[in-house]
């Protein structure tokens, strides 16, 4: 199987012009704090940068990637930074959503097994109520049938449902998202003024 | 690093603390901003009691309870953004994948799990055992005292819970995971092994299933004061709020780098519980984990307490083994 149809998931690949005249060396000096963190490992050859990462720390820039290649190509048109970003999170993120509809799959299955609540063979007990909570106004307590109170208690499929949901909207997001902030801080490092 | 002499112990000697109320950073601001991180804990807190002192009969139930708690979650995940303890706890993308990763198993499997063999099932064993006529004396107290008495019962029994995870070696393998959160933010407090968060989970709150006005009440001095354990929001609280009431300062401490620091403010709402025996310590820190800060990966989360068990259990029988054999 091609996985490039699909891997499109969990990389990110774009390129940026780099400014006129600007080395291979230069590009990657302006890039190296990037790469100078906890669990970074990476090497550089002349045109080449190759990293990895591992427990990378939640504020590292580039906490989303777990590995990398960037690649300095020379056009006639100038320099151009090509770069393949690998992301567990990215992938984690997307098979969540898969993960809770199969959970919410599970819960119905298991729910078929639940045995209906037997009747209440005790009597509802005659709640008090404490004289201070009524000079206070609050409700008298509740006296309808146990079986009402029980809903709040039965296994459904609804929140799996919701979790599915929020994780395939994170995934847009995030996609999206990381995408653009991971060119953008290249291109802050790359271009901007020393 | 020296440390900071605390009663009979000395913190912060593997990594910076802050001891002391008054070396704590205040909210700056105008008076507006001052004014809302200043108050708003408290004003939260007797609006929620008032709020399940009043409500009918109809609305009084869990489900309004789950939606209270998502809604006041999103609000405090806003107040993040607007007015964050520290920069270097701000919530990324990742981070917010990670944690509801949690959230959701938490409403989910181990919602599941615990309605065949956990919270759910003791309470059912109890409510068939007994009648809610042996419990008259009880429910027949102001229902502030009864809610009262339910949250302290509940955070007695969870602040030796957490002290026996700190001190017994099998519990701590489970609970060691939670550990590894290298911030505070709103849903930290779910991230965990899932084996510790079920244990978490056994709290004695079934117990009391059968008084659901009073239940719901307590249920708010949770959502209202535990909460902020793991928050990235700076207020000034007040004076007696921080006296009484676990805050993200304590917390942030019970997570520091520091490992003596680990072993201090247990409880998860009221703090004074700790103050009683000797654990609590006022302060807060901004590094906090385990091996230096090392963010452990989901997968690492997931097998750390049984991967380390397994060793353990092989240096431990292993050596006792090649002992006799020689």
């Amino acid at each position: 199987m091609n996985l490039r149809f699909i891997d499109w998931i969990w990389h990110v690949r774009d390129s940026l012009a780099l400014a006129p005249g600007q080395s291979s060396d230069e590009a990657f000096d302006r890039l190296d704090p990037l790469f100078r963190q906890t669990g970074t490992r990476y090497q550089r050859t002349h045109d080449t940068l190759i990293f990895s990462k591992k427990d990378q720390a939640a504020q590292d820039k580039m906490s989303v990637f777990d590995a990398g290649l960037l690649q300095i190509d020379k056009n006639v048109g100038g320099p151009v930074l090509r770069y393949q970003l690998t992301s567990k999170a990215l992938l984690f993120c997307f098979l969540a959503s898969p993960l809770f509809l199969g959970i919410a799959q599970f819960t119905v299955f298991v729910s078929h097994f639940e045995k209906p609540t037997p009747a209440e063979e005790k009597k509802p007990a005659d709640m008090p109520m404490n004289p201070i909570d009524k000079a206070l106004g609050a409700p008298e307590p509740d006296k309808s049938k146990k079986e009402d109170k029980d809903d709040d208690k039965k296994l459904t499929p609804r929140a799996a449902y919701i979790f599915s949901g929020i994780f395939a909207i994170l995934y847009v997001v995030g996609r999206i998202l990381e995408d653009r902030l991971i060119k953008a801080r290249f291109k802050k490092c790359l271009l901007s003024a020393e | 690093m020296n440390g900071i002499r605390v009663g009979k112990r000395v913190i912060g000697t593997q990594a910076p603390v802050t001891v002391g109320w008054e070396n704590i950073p205040k909210v700056v601001g105008g008076p507006v901003k001052l004014f809302v991180f200043t108050w708003f804990q408290p004003v939260m807190l007797f609006a929620m009691i008032a709020f399940w002192y009043y409500a009918p009969n109809s609305i009084a139930k869990a489900s309004t309870a789950v939606s209270i708690g998502i809604g006041f979650k999103v609000l405090l995940l806003a107040l993040e953004w607007v007015n964050p303890r520290y920069a270097s706890w701000r919530l990324t993308w990742k981070e917010l994948v990670t944690d509801l990763f949690y959230v959701g198993l938490g409403f989910t499997l181990l919602r599941m799990v615990s309605h065949y063999i956990g919270s759910d099932v003791m309470a059912k064993a109890i409510e068939h055992h007994f009648h809610q006529d042996d419990f008259r004396w009880f429910t027949g107290l102001p229902l502030l005292v009864q809610a009262l008495l339910i949250a302290l019962i509940f955070d007695f029994g969870q602040y030796w819970m957490h002290r026996g995870m700190h001190n017994w070696y099998p519990l701590w393998l489970p609970h060691s995971v939670h550990h590894y959160i290298t911030q505070l933010n709103i849903n930290k407090g779910a991230v965990g092994n899932p084996v510790e968060l079920f244990l978490i989970g056994l709290g004695i709150g079934g117990f009391f299933d059968f008084l659901p006005r009073a239940v719901l009440i307590s249920g708010a001095f949770g959502l209202a004061i535990g909460t902020y354990q793991h928050i990235n929001v700076r207020f000034n609280s007040p004076r007696w709020w921080r006296f009484l009431f676990n805050t993200t300062e304590h917390h942030s401490l019970h997570h520091s780098q520091d490992f003596e620091s680990t072993r201090s403010n247990f409880a998860g709402t009221f703090i004074f519980i700790d103050r009683i025996f000797g654990t609590c310590i006022d302060g807060e820190a901004e590094l906090l984990g385990m091996e230096g800060g090392r963010r452990m990966s989901i997968r690492e989360q997931m097998t750390h307490p049984f991967t380390h068990g397994w060793r353990a259990l092989k240096e431990r029988f292993g050596q006792r083994m090649a002992v006799s054999a020689e």
